[in-house]
């Protein structure tokens, strides 16, 4: 039972399921919130394997803009005039963008970002009040990320050579300095 | 876990979510009379192979030939690093089994390592049920939000498996280089110009060296610290305009969060998979020395 519901979350990420079908798997999946993760991971793979890119958007996500939607005052609000009814729509529509764009800059979880080149320009700088108020990954926006300027290169190599010399896992994330050790290995002792 | 982890032979495909990047490679752990490697082949660009022997880790770039042998300070693992005696993590953490799951359709217990303070992360590990492999290891803060994840899309455990000779004359030869870090000689944390004036709960000194890093024209002092699971690091060099532009500011990277100020004309940062809380409180507490600042 186990596989043919894998098998049909595969399905429904390739698009090859009917109307029905993706319906009811979607029926499952609001009773089975395990079904959402696992489809999650799905996607995760399947996008790393088909384009190197992946954003992930919480599962409650369609719920969450749903209910926005819902509050918005445009649809209380009476509509005679079409013309006016128009714009209320389209300022609906712009609110409900708005909506998306800051609900999802202030998503809980930790951000999973865009494939970028392997820089220390992803080092993102924080004020101290606001980084101790809250925890790291509250704080940190998950889509749009604004970036220190170029100007920071120097800051940023100094910061990269100290991750590289912390933790290995700038070689898992591609993210390794190697430059810098070109001097390292000149000046270091074997 | 920790047995299972470096005496058997398995293979599989492993997810790595670091630093706000997805990262999917082959995963191989090859052990045999005591002597075990670990390789791993990235599915996705930049191509690269990486093992490690030991404390030795080898990545080569496919694109470029490029070689890098990097001598870390100390062995590890790319899933899980595990201390050698959990029993000396009871008074900084709770082990507790909350249930069974099935991860890579194989089934697992749900074990999560629960800090008692929040001076660090806490983390979540499936643990397979014949052979206590970590098929998943999530990395959470203090809100239950996932930091971290490594997860098996598919484990299989073997006999055998080869150990790759990584051929540094031959690949050197075919037009790439090979970039040597060497291993750096560890001294006595006495001999820093700095003392760590207040550590959280757990954390100890474990290894210190000075080490030429980009433009520092001194070697930089660093300081590894560790509870066991977690670890710090700290570092000391002579402050530059930009360092000074540095201090006093935290950056987080993923899970790892830095922070930086000046003392005495250094620059000292603090920075490791902990909380920034903890990073800051270190580094706060650090004092010169043979100063009274």
């Amino acid at each position: 039972m186990d596989e043919e519901l894998n098998q049909r979350i595969s399905q429904l990420i390739d698009n090859e399921l009917s109307h029905d079908e993706a319906l009811s798997l979607l029926h499952k999946m609001r009773k089975q919130p395990q079904l959402l993760d696992k489809m999650s991971r799905y996607e995760a793979i399947s996008h790393a394997v088909k384009a190197e890119v992946f954003l992930s958007a919480h599962t409650d996500f369609a719920e969450r803009v749903r209910q926005q939607i819902q509050h918005e005052p445009a649809y209380l609000l009476p509509q005679h005039n079409p013309l006016l009814r128009r714009n209320y729509k389209m300022f609906a529509l712009a609110a409900s963008i708005a909506a998306v764009a800051i609900m999802a800059s202030q998503a809980p979880h930790a951000p999973i970002e865009p494939f970028r080149a392997p820089d220390m320009a992803m080092v993102k700088p924080q004020t101290p009040a606001a980084t101790m108020t809250k925890p790291q990954a509250q704080e940190e926006p998950s889509v749009s990320v604004a970036f220190r300027p170029v100007q920071q290169d120097q800051f940023s190599t100094r910061f990269n050579d100290y991750l590289q010399a912390h933790t290995d896992s700038v070689y898992i994330n591609g993210q390794a300095n190697f430059q810098s050790y070109a001097r390292v290995a000149a000046y270091g002792r074997e | 876990m920790k047995q299972a982890m470096s005496e058997l032979n398995y293979q599989g495909t492993v997810a790595f979510l670091k630093n706000g990047r997805l990262e999917t490679m082959k995963y191989f752990h090859a052990a045999e009379k005591g002597v075990q490697q670990e390789r791993l082949l990235s599915l996705n660009s930049p191509l690269r192979e990486i093992v490690r022997d030991a404390d030795k880790v080898s990545c080569l770039f496919k694109s470029t030939q490029q070689i890098v042998v990097d001598h870390r300070p100390f062995g590890g693992s790319f899933l899980v690093d595990m201390p050698e005696n959990l029993d000396e993590l009871s008074a900084t953490y709770d082990f507790i089994k909350v249930g069974e799951e099935e991860v890579a359709m194989l089934p697992a217990y749900v074990v999560v390592v629960q800090p008692r303070d929040d001076f660090r992360y806490g983390k979540r590990l499936w643990l397979e049920q014949q052979k206590f492999l970590p098929l998943k290891v999530e990395l959470y803060d203090g809100s239950g939000n996932t930091l971290e994840q490594v997860v098996f899309t598919e484990l299989q455990v073997k006999e055998a498996l080869p150990f790759v000779d990584v051929n540094l004359a031959q690949s050197a030869a075919a037009a790439g280089d090979v970039q040597h870090i060497h291993q750096l000689q560890p001294q006595s944390p006495d001999q820093a110009t700095f003392v760590v004036g207040s550590l959280p709960p757990g954390f100890r000194e474990i290894f210190f060296t000075r080490r030429s890093m980009h433009d520092s024209k001194q070697p930089v002092e660093h300081l590894v610290l560790s509870d066991g699971f977690a670890s710090v690091s700290i570092y000391l060099e002579k402050s530059s305009p930009s360092g000074a532009q540095a201090a006093d500011n935290f950056q987080t990277l993923g899970a790892v969060n830095f922070f930086s100020r000046t003392l005495g004309g250094s620059l000292i940062t603090v920075m490791g998979e902990v909380p920034a809380k903890t990073v800051r409180f270190i580094a706060e507490g650090i004092k010169l020395r043979h100063s009274n600042e």
